[in-house]
């Protein structure tokens, strides 16, 4: 809908365009009108209901003089006398004849001279009235009243006189009342239009200042600041308007300072339509690919990216809401290179659930991944060149302190436990190593199993219990969930269990006691292990879980893990589908809440 | 610039009899101006009417030549005559009419058949000047032998050797009072007999219906100059051929036109006349 000016906020009622000032002059004038129609309409009713009862009532009253008046003559049978009685009442308003009659019902006179109705018969039924009667008999013609009064002298009926009464002359006045009327309610209605003209004129000179600084807006010149007049919904729109171009110049970036922020972008940015076309790229891309923005623009992006496994193309493999997160793809670069990227997709309705588009994030992982590659490199060093030769070592460590190579001395055997103390912390450490990488890599195997959860806990109670007993630590299994079922690796699951057990028995002082606590919490099974510990310092608490995070505590430090053990329990809870976190206060202790969904 | 002939001093009178003067004035005045009018020629230059309260008077105002022209029913005209300085001159047509009569009728149903047959009762006239109302009928019945005798009440009581009449003042009233038998007969003009009995004239008899008699008579002075009395009669005879005339007329109570006595004024009123003593105690009142 095209809008012809500014002034017009259009709208259609049928085929005539209206605009909001329209609108409401009609609206504010059909209540004025309605009203005045109403009002009318009840004024003219009762007027009319007065009016009438009125004109009967001098009909009746008239028709009653004339019979008094006239008794005598018709007694007497002046008929001269009747005619000129008859003839004056003929002259009175809204009579429309008058008769005088005999008591046979035959007319004496009409009041003229030339009498036509002389003899008439007047009607059967008010001859019968005459003759039993001596009060009125009104009857009803159209626009006129018939009355007719009865005149008796003496117990004789001498006769009557018939009255035909126009009640036209009500029409007459019902007609000059509405017209009246009508000219009220016309000043009433024009009034109306005017008070609605004026009244739609302070309303809209607000919102047509609005549309006019809204248009500015969207051309992209400054707003102007509008007034605030009053402190109505008016004046809010106003303050709410003048708030948002504030906020507006404050928030948005040109064009230009949008083109600086893509051009400047590490990762490559490739916006598309609907179909997949290329309508924009920043230069990250063009370095990306080699492949210059004019040759890009225009091109669709399944020529720029390798479809995901799996799918067709890169817009293939996105959600329902037109986005992804974390596709790892390949950029196919000039020359036939594929460069790894990880790619994040992001949908724009320009108009809801119309023109989608596209805004694809390319970041260029080749580094991460030669990393990860050497990551890989290093931990099969490690499993191959470290793990087999420490086990040798830890082997032979043994033997000697099994006295294969002889009794050794107390100096000796002391240096012995501490080579096979260390080599066991770094077997600890080599394996730690590998399930951490193993977790990052994807590579760790699970092998789920329908389980009773309680008997896990005891187990890894068990597994940890000597090392406990060491430390002069005990472990207290508080409550219990027997029969509760879970869906998980029991190995993996005892591992972590263990962990966080051997965490808290390693921050725990000698003769304190390690509380298990397995209950069920929001639909999960926790176990709860808490300590009596020094508790984390709060700028560890965010690292806790961070791959070879240790804290910094020194009285503990000898006792200090590898610092990947709760990097692992997180990641292998998160692969069982659980949570762990903690609850900690310093001096006090900590308490590990392990969350996994309890299985029916 | 030519200035207009004076106006000649001489005056047409008009006289008439009425008991409302005022009225009587304003009914003849039109027609006094018309016809002073018309008579520059033989030095009248203007009209007067003058109005008298009896016939007797009118007489003398006539003997005394103080009326020059005298305007009136037949009986009134032929009373004038007889006892007056004055002669019939012209007949006057009423609405349309040159000539009247009258009827007498009673109730079909009352047993009198005939003029005979209301001796001992009542007789109901309309007004006391009525040529129709009263004069003719009265005085045809009285050639006829009937001794009328004038009574107030239509209930009283009437000797078997005399009809008894009253003044009913109107023939609609007349008419009803035969007809409701308030009376035994009544006496109204012919030409509205028919229309006044309407639906019941079969309720009715006819006694008697009287010789036409012209409609009204414009009496002359004999003293009045003759040349005058011929520029008078050419005037009145030619008032109706002009559209000023016609009106003149028209406002003198809906005269249709005057010309003169078919057969001769004499031979035209003889039957008036004749009749004239039966009335003349009446009209002399």
């Amino acid at each position: 809908m095209k809008r012809t000016s500014g002034d017009e906020i259009a709208g259609e009622v049928g085929l005539v365009r209206l605009g909001l000032r329209g609108r409401f002059v009609a609206f504010v004038s059909a209540i004025f009108i309605a009203f005045g129609v109403v009002l009318t309409a009840l004024a003219v009713r009762a007027q009319n209901d007065h009016l009438r009862h009125e004109l009967e009532d001098r009909g009746k009253l008239l028709t009653t003089v004339i019979a008094a008046n006239t008794t005598d003559a018709l007694a007497m049978l002046e008929v001269s006398e009747l005619r000129r009685m008859i003839a004056e009442a003929r002259d009175q308003e809204n009579v429309l004849e008058v008769v005088t009659f005999d008591e046979d019902g035959r007319v004496f006179t009409d009041g003229t001279v030339e009498n036509p109705r002389r003899h008439e018969l007047i009607s059967e039924a008010a001859l019968r009235h005459v003759a039993g009667s001596e009060a009125l008999l009104v009857e009803f013609d159209g626009d006129a009243m018939i009355v007719t009064k009865p005149v008796h002298l003496g117990g004789s009926v001498l006769g009557g006189v018939r009255l035909r009464y126009s009640l036209a002359s009500l029409a007459e006045v019902q007609a000059s009342l509405a017209r009246r009327t009508a000219v009220v309610g016309a000043i009433f209605a024009l009034l109306g239009v005017l008070a609605a003209a004026l009244l739609t004129e302070a309303v809209t000179r607000p919102l047509k200042e609005v549309i006019r600084a809204t248009r500015a807006l969207s051309e992209g010149e400054p707003a102007p600041r509008l007034p605030v007049r009053t402190t109505d919904e008016v004046g809010e729109l106003a303050e709410a308007f003048n708030e948002m171009t504030r906020k507006l110049r404050d928030t948005t970036v040109s064009r230009d300072y949008l083109d600086r922020v893509l051009e400047t972008m590490g990762e490559g940015l490739v916006v598309t339509g609907p179909d997949g076309t290329i309508t924009r790229v920043n230069s990250a891309v063009c370095s990306l690919s080699g492949v210059g923005e004019e040759e890009l623009l225009g091109q669709n992006c399944r020529d720029l990216f390798r479809a995901p496994q799996g799918h067709v193309s890169l817009l293939d493999a996105l959600g329902p809401d037109g986005s992804a997160h974390g596709l790892e793809t390949e950029l196919l670069a000039r020359g036939g290179e594929a460069v790894p990227v990880m790619v994040s997709v992001g949908a724009m309705e320009e108009i809801a659930g119309r023109a989608r588009s596209y805004v694809v994030v390319a970041a260029d992982i080749g580094e991460r991944l030669r990393h990860e590659q050497q990551k890989d490199e290093f931990v099969t060093m490690v499993h191959h060149e470290v793990r087999a030769p420490l086990t040798a070592v830890r082997g032979a460590i043994g033997l000697l302190e099994g006295g294969v190579a002889g009794e050794l001395g107390e100096r000796g055997q002391e240096l012995v436990e501490i080579a096979l103390r260390n080599s066991e912390r770094m077997g600890r450490l080599v394996n730690d190593i590998l399930a951490s990488r193993k977790l990052d890599s994807g590579r760790m195997e699970f092998h789920y199993e329908q389980v009773e959860m309680m008997p896990l806990v005891e187990q890894a109670i068990d597994s940890t219990s000597a090392y406990a007993t060491k430390h002069e630590v005990r472990f207290e299994l508080d409550e219990g969930v027997p029969g509760a079922m879970v869906r998980v690796d029991p190995d993996r699951m005892i591992q972590v269990l263990t962990n966080v057990l051997s965490n808290a028995v390693r921050f725990s002082a000698a003769g304190d006691v390690v509380t298990v606590r397995a209950s069920r919490h929001d639909e999960l099974l926790r176990v709860a292990v808490s300590d009596a510990g020094p508790g984390i310092a709060e700028d560890f608490r965010d690292h806790v879980f961070e791959a070879f995070a240790r804290g910094e505590h020194e009285d503990w430090r000898h006792r200090s893990g590898t610092g990947l053990g709760m990097s692992i329990s997180k990641g292998i809870i998160e692969e069982l589908g659980g949570a762990i976190t903690f609850e900690t206060e310093l001096g006090a202790g900590t308490t590990f809440l392990i969350d996994i969904p309890e299985s029916a | 610039m030519a200035t207009a002939p004076p106006v000649p001093a001489g005056v047409l009178t008009i006289g008439s009899v009425s008991l409302k003067p005022a009225q009587e004035y304003e009914v003849f005045r039109p027609f006094a101006n018309f016809v002073a009018a018309n008579l520059h020629e033989v030095e009248i230059g203007r009209g007067r009417v003058v109005v008298v309260g009896s016939l007797s008077q009118m007489v003398e105002e006539l003997r005394e030549g103080r009326v020059d022209l005298f305007i009136d029913s037949p009986f009134p005209a032929a009373f004038v005559w007889k006892h007056g300085d004055t002669r019939p001159l012209l007949r006057r047509w009423k609405r349309g009419s040159d000539s009247y009569r009258s009827v007498v009728f009673a109730r079909a149903d009352s047993g009198i058949d005939s003029l005979d047959d209301l001796s001992g009762k009542i007789i109901a006239f309309g007004e006391p000047f009525s040529t129709t109302g009263f004069l003719m009928p009265k005085s045809a019945l009285a050639s006829e032998g009937l001794r009328l005798v004038n009574y107030e009440d239509p209930a009283a009581s009437i000797p078997d050797d005399r009809v008894g009449y009253v003044f009913s003042n109107d023939a609609e009233n007349t008419m009803f009072w035969v007809l409701k038998g308030k009376v035994a007969a009544g006496a109204v003009n012919a030409d509205y007999f028919g229309a006044l009995a309407g639906g019941r004239i079969g309720e009715l008899r006819v006694l008697h219906t009287t010789e036409a008699v012209p409609r009204n008579v414009v009496c002359v002075r004999n003293s009045l100059d003759q040349q005058l009395v011929q520029a008078i009669e050419k005037v009145l005879l030619e008032m109706h051929l002009s559209e000023e005339g016609r009106a003149a007329l028209e406002a003198f109570e809906e005269t249709t036109k005057i010309d003169r006595f078919p057969r001769g004024s004499e031979q035209d009123l003889a039957d008036i006349m004749m009749l004239l003593p039966h009335v003349e105690e009446d009209l002399g009142r």
